[in-house]
């Protein structure tokens, strides 16, 4: 179900051009999230955090919905060379957790750039 | 357990108990083999997921070794060889023989390993790793690993064109291929399991204390379990480089203003780990750097290749005085050496530039992308080059005129450079930055041919204890040939699990 909500609102940030991770903002208290994830805030913290907020999530919360890291699209035009794809990384390609590069609750700078430094900012 | 203990009393223990201190993950109290209550039981642990330890699990699960589990820290897998430059030592590939060379062989390869390990080298294992060279090739073909078409050089310290190079140019055509035939044959991988301690029952290793859930390098983060190994622990957790203690420790001239090639998570604990439970350590201090570095992009990066126009046909300069400081063409260590003296007053690195002729260069790879990623800058006149990296102009123009006139004369009266391939130095110019980086530890743990790990004591295997990869050490000797690390990982992953399927044995 909650993929099917999700490809939803893939395809409809797909139509208005601005297919990111999402914006973060203000979710519960102090804690920030994306605003793509509003929805999973609503059910507390347990929807990504197995057993409690305390533990770190990992990456099952994240492939639920979005799938597979290869499978999921990114806006080519904006890659600084085509074999710059992040999801189908010339490195890592399906051996890299989605928490390498994105944070939910704060903003995060992909491991890419540790080495590639001009090629991806901060998300 | 006493094993600690009674290694600190061997004299070595002084400074590793030092380094220990420091960090936290050695430190911790040495638990029981006894009192542990296991979370996980699996018959073969694979600590690290580079080349080494892919090479392993891999080999392990067709060796029939039951159960194999990797654990990797980071949240990638693959550590520095992933990131690393596809280049491979493979002494009569197919490439090769097709080019028409026929007359090498392990035995040649191992010669020239000879010489750079300047006597240091363990001959035997050299030789053994040169004699299985064509199984590594195999074993990458076989997983579906691309190399170039028709590509094979010869590439420094090498007496013959032997070195082949992935696709891609990077170790990432090998480790996700390794890693995804590994996930399909059954070898299981897990990221953020950091190997914080090792669990001992006297010199054999039972399991593993690892902290689940990691978040390099927050060592609070993720929670404590415990895994049992029943058959083997194969440690394949790369090398130091990014141990800035560790490293000066070993070799003060490492000062903490050198950047790394490596990936971030080449810090070295479990070396330390292993050495406070008793295992031997060769050849720490042997660390190669390459003076080749740029501090504007992280890695390897471009500024190698870029280097090997600019230190033929430019100039280095020191950017306090606007003076040459060194023979461009020097050895590695040598350049290192003049240009880690550039510092500003308080010892802050005063990172020297060096300058060729853009236009005797127009569309090299070499300087396109170093220029599209900012680690190089085109500039018009000697003046902009000055503003821009706060050269005193006079000198810099000085420094530039009269090196111009020793280029038809090819001599070079201040550093004995080598001037066959100096060129004048006309505007625009390009320009990038230098610094040194380490780049790979020749040194680590001491194995036996069988990968082994030997106690400090006896100077025998501890039982059950692994290595290969990066973490041992000896190996290489005095410095490692290029392309010669992938084909060690790759071909000592394939010995070990036939080692331990024979301990199994016997
Ligand atoms: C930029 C670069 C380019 C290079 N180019 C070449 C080349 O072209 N050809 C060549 O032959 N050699 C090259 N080398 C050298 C070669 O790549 C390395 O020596 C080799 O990759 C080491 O492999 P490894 O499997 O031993 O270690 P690594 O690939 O470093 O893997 C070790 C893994 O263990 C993990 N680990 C460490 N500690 C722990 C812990 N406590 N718990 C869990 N996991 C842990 C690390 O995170 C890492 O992922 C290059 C090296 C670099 C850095």
């Amino acid at each position: 179900m909650m993929k099917t909500l999700l490809l939803t609102l893939v395809v409809a940030t797909l139509f208005t051009g601005a297919a990111n991770a999402g914006d973060l903002v203000k979710m519960k208290g102090s804690t920030q999230g994306r605003s793509n994830h509003e929805f999973i805030y609503q059910d507390g913290c347990k929807g990504c955090h197995q057993g409690s907020g305390k533990q770190n999530a990992t990456d099952a919360a994240c492939v639920e919905c979005h799938g597979e890291i290869t499978s999921i699209p990114v806006d080519e035009s904006k890659l600084a060379i085509p074999e710059a794809h992040p999801h189908k990384s010339l490195h890592y390609n399906q051996g890299a957790s989605c928490l390498a590069c994105h944070g939910e609750h704060e903003k995060k700078a992909p491991v890419c750039a540790e080495c590639h430094r001009t090629w991806f900012k901060e998300m | 357990m006493h094993d600690r203990r009674s290694f600190l009393k061997l004299g070595a223990g002084a400074a590793v108990g030092g380094i220990a201190a420091a960090l936290p993950s050695a430190v911790s109290a040495t638990e029981c083999a006894s009192n542990i209550k296991w979370d996980e039981t699996r018959d073969v642990i694979v600590v690290g997921s580079g080349f080494a330890g892919l090479s392993s699990a891999l080999n392990a699960k067709r060796q029939g070794l039951g159960s194999i589990l990797v654990l990797e820290k980071m949240q990638v897998i693959g550590g520095n060889s992933a990131i690393n430059g596809g280049w491979l030592a493979i002494p009569k590939n197919p490439i090769q023989l097709a080019q028409g060379i026929n007359d090498d062989s392990p035995e040649e390869l191992v010669k020239d390993q000879i010489i750079s390990g300047r006597g240091m080298q363990n001959t035997d294992m050299l030789r053994q790793i040169a004699n299985r060279a064509l199984d590594a090739y195999q074993l990458c073909i076989d997983t579906g690993v691309k190399f170039r078409e028709g590509f094979n050089q010869q590439v420094g310290g090498h007496n013959k064109a032997r070195a082949i190079r992935t696709l891609h140019g990077v170790g990432g055509d090998i480790t996700t291929k390794l890693y995804e035939a590994g996930k399909k044959e059954g070898v299981e991988y897990r990221l953020q399991h950091y190997v914080e301690d090792f669990i001992m029952d006297g010199q054999e290793i039972v399991g593993l204390k690892v902290r689940q859930n990691y978040r390099f390098p927050d060592l609070k983060t993720g929670k404590t379990i415990y895994i049992k190994a029943n058959k083997a622990v194969i440690l394949a957790h790369g090398g130091f480089s990014r141990n800035l203690v560790l490293r000066e420790l070993v070799d003060p001239a490492l000062d903490k203003t050198l950047d790394c090639t490596n990936a971030l998570g080449a810090t070295g604990e479990v070396t330390l780990t292993a050495m406070a439970h008793g295992a031997f350590p060769v050849h720490m201090s042997f660390i190669q750097t390459g003076h080749w570095g740029s501090p504007d992009e992280g890695g390897f990066g471009w500024s190698n290749a870029l280097l090997s126009i600019g230190f033929h046909k430019g100039i280095s300069v020191n950017v306090l005085d606007g003076k040459r400081f060194m023979n461009e063409r020097a050895d590695r260590k040598t350049c290192s050496d003049a240009i880690m003296k550039n510092r500003h007053p308080d010892g802050s690195p005063a990172y020297p530039v060096v300058f060729f002729n853009h236009d005797d260069h127009i569309g090299a790879e070499e300087v396109t992308r170093a220029v599209r990623d900012q680690i190089a800058w085109k500039v018009d006149s000697l003046e902009q080059l000055a503003k821009q990296f706060n050269i005193p102009l006079a000198p810099l123009k000085q420094t530039v005129a009269e090196y111009n006139k020793q280029v038809p004369q090819r001599i070079d009266p201040l550093f004995g450079r080598m001037m066959d391939t100096a060129v004048e130095l006309k505007p625009p110019f390009i320009v990038s930055r230098i610094w040194p980086k380490v780049h790979y530890c020749m040194g680590g743990l001491k194995t036996d041919l069988g990968a082994r790990v030997l106690h400090s004591q006896t100077l025998a295997p501890m039982k059950n204890l692994y290595a290969v990869g990066e973490a041992t050490g000896g190996t290489h000797g005095g410095t490692r040939l290029s392309s010669t690390a992938c084909l060690e990982c790759l071909t000592m992953g394939i010995i070990v699990a036939e080692t331990i399927k024979s301990d199994m044995q016997a």
